[in-house]
């Protein structure tokens, strides 16, 4: 799963820290998501949509796919 | 600069489980050593028996401290930790029961004693946890 974390967050000039603290988690699990290393579970990814003020399909998207497309 | 603000601190309280559970550890080897020493030197069986009944509650309060250090893990470092588990008791199993075997058909020259597998399953967890905690760096 492809996401946008690292880029939103660069754009608010956050540090893997700080997001790791507003999404309380550590600072490796948000390495290990920007890296593509580990997919969160969907009330992270909830999480991490509220904090930035986005859909979640416009943060994460399946690989295979794309970005969801609502009808 | 706008930072986010963090909804309350994953890494104190995580440091606060782990040293609860630290803790917990450490008076449950206290009273295990109290248990598997003590009769030797200066008891009689009801000191032993209360030494048992010690080690065995404070054996449920670290299996307590360990749940809630567990539960309390974010998503990616509870996955570390299970997967760890996972394979420490696999490891164990598969040790284990052989060593038994052999024991009980004399295959082996020495006694399998609980002692061995506890030093196996601790080098296990070690290094897988190790390994879990790289691979995700």
């Amino acid at each position: 799963m492809k996401n946008r974390l690292k880029v939103l967050r660069a754009e608010r000039d956050w540090t893997q820290a700080q997001l790791a603290d507003a999404l309380d988690v550590s600072r490796q699990t948000i390495n290990a998501i920007e890296t593509g290393k580990f997919d969160p579970s969907l009330p992270l990814a909830f999480r991490a949509a509220r904090l930035f003020g986005m859909r979640i399909e416009e943060i994460f998207q399946d690989e295979d796919r794309g970005s969801f497309s609502s009808p | 600069m706008n930072q986010p603000k963090p909804p309350n601190g994953y890494q104190s309280r995580t440091r606060t489980n782990i040293i609860r559970l630290f803790y917990w550890n450490g008076a449950w080897g206290a009273a295990t050593a109290l248990m598997a020493f003590g009769p030797k030197f200066l008891w009689s069986l009801v000191f032993t028996l209360l030494a048992v009944g010690l080690d065995v509650a404070v054996g449920v309060g670290m299996i307590l401290a360990n749940k809630k250090y567990i539960a309390e893990l974010d998503e990616l470092q509870r996955k570390v930790q299970l997967n760890s588990m996972g394979i420490t008791l696999g490891v164990a199993l598969i040790a284990g029961v052989p060593l038994s075997v052999m024991d009980a058909y004399h295959v082996i020259p020495v006694h399998a004693d609980i002692a061995y597998l506890l030093i196996l399953m601790t080098l296990t967890f070690a290094v897988s946890n190790l390994y879990g905690t790289r691979r995700y760096r």
